[in-house]
């Protein structure tokens, strides 16, 4: 449905009252792939959607699409779609003059419109709802219409601002598999916000780890997870989350919680503060000299039990404390 | 600073104490002051303060308590009759313009004061004064001061002052050409009582009469179409502004005033008014009697103000005695002397101290002596309000002088026999 | 029968303050209750309801009435429109300016209409003055017929449009910013914006503005009365001051209740032709 084309942002900076909400951000997205934005609310990570989109202004740097240089381009010029958080539907129109209000616009003539319209109502199982007004919706419906929308505008980029948010956790499982596979359908790249990790490793080829306006680490969810660059992402990817020993050194050890292991003597002695059972494994928190860590295991332990614990050293990840880069 | 404040409240307690048993005190003692309460609008409530406070502090049993009203006659007219329609009437007095006794009689609102007054009353007052006090031959109202219609004319433009409306347009129309005004005469042309007023003196000017004993209530007449063709035509003409159709009194004073004009019709405060330094015609104003046809003799328009006694006043006594005290010589020579106002008891009017203070005294008497009466019939304000719609179209700018006025007449008779009231001639008024 | 019990206090209120009232001008517009007859109410059977239908004053003052007011309120709509858009935009000192456009809505009508007076004064009033310092001819605004209704016009649309830009500014604020982020991503103009998103949606807001400035234009009182006190020729006169003319007056209650009735059932005609009209216009959408 979409041409093929690539993102590429170089240095994006973006200041609000001379704060920078952007610092220098630079992103490559190749054609047909997904991106996924993650970050802690407030880390910028959908004013870089806005900016891209051409929402916002770009204070500095340069954003190219398909080799084409689009910083200064009215939002309607750029060929990029978006679908909002809120979903951002024509209350008083119809599912059908929602999605075909944009092609009339840009002059697409009637019988082209009625095609795509058939086309992607059918695609996205909306047929039966073509009539409705939005508020006749369901939310997972209302995203479908979204998403409808952004895929008739035929964008050489499509943004998605945490369009998950406003569904329940259920839903939200069953239809990452479908975004995921209409997305990976078109050949246009794909950007996704999100501050769910979970959602963003579901559904992204690769993942940009934003904090604080600047770009923490760039790679796949498994890069991620196995070689954080830094502490904030080491801390901020994987659940339970990653224990971080500090050494006297000047360094930080960090060991995630299914790695460690139980042994006979040596390692930590920590004792079991609290117990989690989640079926397939069960999830303690320990109390040890270095303070309270977190274990994922299948054993047996109860509260008050004394132990030991070690880790494999190939399992150890490394951190400078002053910068919090890995050594 | 708490101390300080407890002391400031055990002092006001204190305070308080005493006030109560003091009150208490005079109260036993003292007879209940009967309160009579009078409502007038607000410019004469100003021009009586002194009069009442003077009256409150010489009386140990009546007190006087003036409501202060709006400054326009209708608004206060209004004030009045929203009180009166809710039954027992807050004031005891009433400062009344001459249009609304009809009205406030047949309504039953006002009590009689033969009683108090007895049938010499109106004695001493001017000619010109007695009219518009009586209806059926009972005594309804006690005026306080008069007003009527009267020409002002620039001294420094002609000799004398037009006695005929021919002359008044044509002296118009030469200073108009000459340059020296741009306007001949200003009047009040805005579809209100004012035009009303303008019309009733212009009228008898022309030989007519506004009021019962002609078809028409007077409006079918000869006179009634000439007076009215001939307002119509200073607008045509360019001898009054188109303007003067929304002119009231202060517009057509600020015209005059300015040097604009050279004839102003108006009432006799605008005559301090142009003396005052701000004035372009200040010194060159003189005052006369309306224009009027050779061989009729000129009228003024008469709208005095007096006091009216209405019913269920639970002191009429007190109420009439407060009447008799504002309305007498004392009384009237303090709202000439200080505020201009125009008396209505003969003594005054050949008052030397008074006329020296106010030269203009003797010919506002012998314009009195000419007044004409706005019809006195219950249904006056709507009779004024038929006569007002037509000329108003007239003045701006439509139709026949001689067709609107058949058509006001015919609607005054259509009213008239509505109401049951006969349409010949019929006694209203006995002037004194 | 609890729902009744819960409803009573509202039944009762409305009865007290809207049927009542009613019920007693119907009562009275079949009396004569005049100054003629002592303020005596006299059964005269609909006597007061002929000499309505045979009044030529009573249906100029209605069709005079209902033009003053469709022609202020559809000014006021448009510019109450453009203020509010206006308003709306982000712009340095529009604070300040969105608490001064509110004045002549705080102003007493009575004082602003004095104001208006002076204004188109001729030949002394400001407009003039620029005209004539223009070397053009002074301009009678209130001594004409054909100009005075539209000087009230004027007035009426400088003292309300504020009211009605307040009202469609919440309107606009009750519109969500993305969904001109969305339009505008979808190639739309902020012109097509205006026409496609902000105009349909303002729509209820619209409605509610006009109906109460109908509602209060039919009904305009104190701003004729102060600035023409509905002359020349009555050519401004409405029936509301008519009303006032014969209750207060001429103390023609009976007759004034008949006014005030015909008024009312005009009115209710009105609003009957205007909820038809939402209604066939909501069944197209």
């Amino acid at each position: 449905m979409s041409t093929a084309a690539s993102l590429r942002v170089d240095g994006l900076c973006r200041r609000i009252g001379g704060r920078a909400i952007l610092a220098g951000i630079d992103l490559e997205v190749a054609a047909g792939e997904c991106l996924a934005l993650l970050g802690p609310s407030g880390c910028g990570k959908s004013t870089v959607l806005r900016v891209i989109a051409g929402l916002d202004p770009c204070d500095e740097g340069r954003i190219l699409l398909d080799g084409r240089d689009i910083t200064r381009q009215p939002p309607a010029r750029r060929r990029v779609a978006m679908v909002f958080q809120s979903y951002a539907l024509y209350p008083h129109l119809s599912v059908e003059r929602n999605l075909t209000l944009g092609m009339e616009l840009r002059g697409v003539p009637p019988e082209q419109r009625e095609r795509e319209l058939t086309a992607v109502l059918e695609l996205l199982q909306l047929s039966e709802l073509r009539r409705r007004r939005p508020a006749e919706l369901s939310g997972g419906q209302r995203q479908r219409v979204a998403l409808a929308r952004a895929l008739l505008r035929k964008p050489q980029l499509i943004l998605l601002d945490e369009p998950m948010s406003n569904l329940d956790a259920q839903l939200r499982e069953e239809i990452r598999p479908q975004l995921r596979a209409i997305l990976s359908g078109g050949r246009a790249p794909a950007i996704h916000v999100t501050h769910d990790q979970q959602e963003a490793m579901g559904i992204a080829d690769r993942i940009a780890v934003l904090h604080d306006g600047r770009l923490q680490q760039c790679g796949t969810p498994q890069e991620l997870y196995h070689h954080p660059a830094n502490l904030f992402v080491a801390g901020f990817i994987g659940r339970p989350q990653i224990n971080l020993l500090p050494q006297a050194d000047g360094t930080v050890v960090g060991i995630r919680p299914e790695h460690l292991v139980a042994v006979g003597n040596g390692g930590l002695a920590v004792r079991v503060l609290s117990r989690e059972w989640h079926g397939a494994s069960q999830q303690l928190l320990l109390e040890s000299e270095q303070g309270p860590l977190r274990w994922t295991c299948d054993g047996n332990q109860a509260v008050g039990d004394d132990l030991r614990l070690g880790w494999e050293q190939r399992h150890e990840h490394r951190f400078r404390q002053a910068s919090g880069e890995r050594c | 600073m708490s101390r300080r404040l407890a002391a400031i409240a055990q002092g006001l307690a204190l305070a308080l104490a005493l006030a109560l048993v003091i009150g208490l005190l005079s109260r036993a003692w003292a007879r209940p002051a009967a309160v009579v309460r009078v409502l007038m609008p607000a410019p004469f409530a100003d021009a009586t303060a002194d009069l009442v406070a003077a009256f409150n502090r010489s009386h140990r049993d009546v007190r006087i308590a003036v409501t202060r009203g709006p400054f326009e006659t209708e608004a206060v007219s209004d004030l009045a009759i929203s009180s009166l329609l809710l039954g027992d009437s807050p004031y005891d007095l009433l400062l009344m313009d001459v249009t609304w006794t009809a009205k406030y009689a047949a309504a039953g609102w006002l009590e009689p004061l033969d009683a108090w007054l007895g049938p010499e009353a109106l004695a001493p007052l001017v000619d010109g004064a007695r009219a518009g006090n009586r209806i059926d031959g009972r005594l309804y109202r006690l005026p306080l001061v008069a007003d009527m219609g009267l020409l002002y004319w620039r001294t420094d433009l002609m000799d004398a002052p037009p006695r005929t409306p021919g002359d008044l347009a044509a002296i118009s129309r030469r200073l108009q050409e000459q340059g020296k005004v741009r306007w001949g005469y200003v009047w009040q042309g805005r579809q209100y009582e004012g035009l009303s007023c303008v019309f009733v003196e212009l009228v008898s000017g022309f030989g007519g009469q506004w009021g019962p004993g002609e078809p028409g209530f007077g409006l079918a007449s000869p006179a009634a179409a000439r007076a009215a063709g001939w307002l119509q035509q200073l607008v045509h003409e360019g001898i009054s502004p188109r303007a003067v159709a929304n002119f009231a009194e202060p517009e057509a004073l600020q015209s005059f005033e300015a040097g604009e004009a050279a004839f102003l019709r108006n009432w006799p405060y605008a005559w301090q008014e142009l003396q005052r330094p701000g004035s372009a015609v200040a010194g060159r104003v003189g005052v006369t009697t309306m224009v009027a046809e050779p061989g009729v003799s000129p009228a003024a328009t008469q709208g005095s103000w007096g006091f009216s006694l209405l019913r269920g006043s639970p002191h009429p006594d007190a109420a009439v005695a407060v009447l008799r005290a504002l309305t007498g010589e004392a009384s009237q020579r303090q709202l000439v002397s200080r505020y201009g106002y125009t008396p209505t008891l003969q003594t005054l009017f050949n008052d030397p101290e008074l006329v020296a203070q106010r030269p203009q005294l003797p010919q506002l008497r012998r314009a009195l002596d000419q007044a004409v009466l706005r019809p006195l019939n219950p249904g006056y304000a709507q009779l004024s309000d038929i006569l007002q719609r037509q000329l108003s179209a007239l003045i701006s700018g439509r139709g026949d002088a001689a067709a609107a006025m058949a058509r006001a007449g015919r609607e005054s008779d259509l009213l008239l026999r509505a109401s049951g009231q006969e349409l010949s001639p019929r006694p209203q008024e006995v002037g004194a | 029968m609890n729902a009744l019990l819960l409803m009573a206090p509202a039944l009762l209120l409305l009865l007290a303050v809207f049927v009542w009232p009613l019920l007693d001008y119907a009562w009275l517009s079949l009396q004569a209750q005049s100054v003629f007859t002592g303020l005596e109410a006299v059964p005269v059977g609909p006597l007061n309801w002929q000499r309505l239908a045979a009044d030529g004053r009573f249906w100029q003052d209605a069709w005079q009435t209902l033009r003053f007011a469709l022609v202020s309120v559809g000014l006021e709509l448009l510019a109450g429109l453009a203020i509010a858009l206006l308003l709306h935009q982000r712009w340095r000192g529009r604070g300040v300016v969105r608490s001064l456009a509110l004045l002549p809505w705080a102003l007493p009508t009575t004082v602003m209409a004095l104001g208006w007076r002076w204004i188109f004064n001729d030949p002394y009033g400001p407009i003039n003055g620029l005209l004539q310092s223009l070397g053009l001819a002074s301009v009678p605004f209130l001594a004409a017929p054909e100009l005075a209704w539209l000087a009230t016009v004027v007035a009426d649309v400088w003292k309300t449009t504020p009211f009605v830009a307040l009202l469609l500014l919440a309107g606009l604020q009750m519109i969500p910013h993305d969904l001109y982020e969305a339009f505008a991503l979808e190639g739309g103009t902020p012109w097509q914006g205006l026409w496609r998103i902000t105009l349909p949606l303002l729509r209820p807001y619209v409605f509610i503005a006009a109906l109460f400035r109908l509602a209060q234009a039919l009904g305009v009182f104190d701003l004729i009365a102060v600035l023409t006190g509905g002359g020349p020729a009555s050519s401004t006169e409405s029936l509301a001051v008519y009303a006032y003319l014969n209750a207060m007056r001429f103390l023609d209650f009976g007759y004034s209740a008949t006014v005030m009735l015909g008024m009312f059932l005009l009115l209710l005609l009105g609003a009957a032709a205007l909820l038809v009209w939402r209604r066939q216009a909501e069944v197209r959408a």
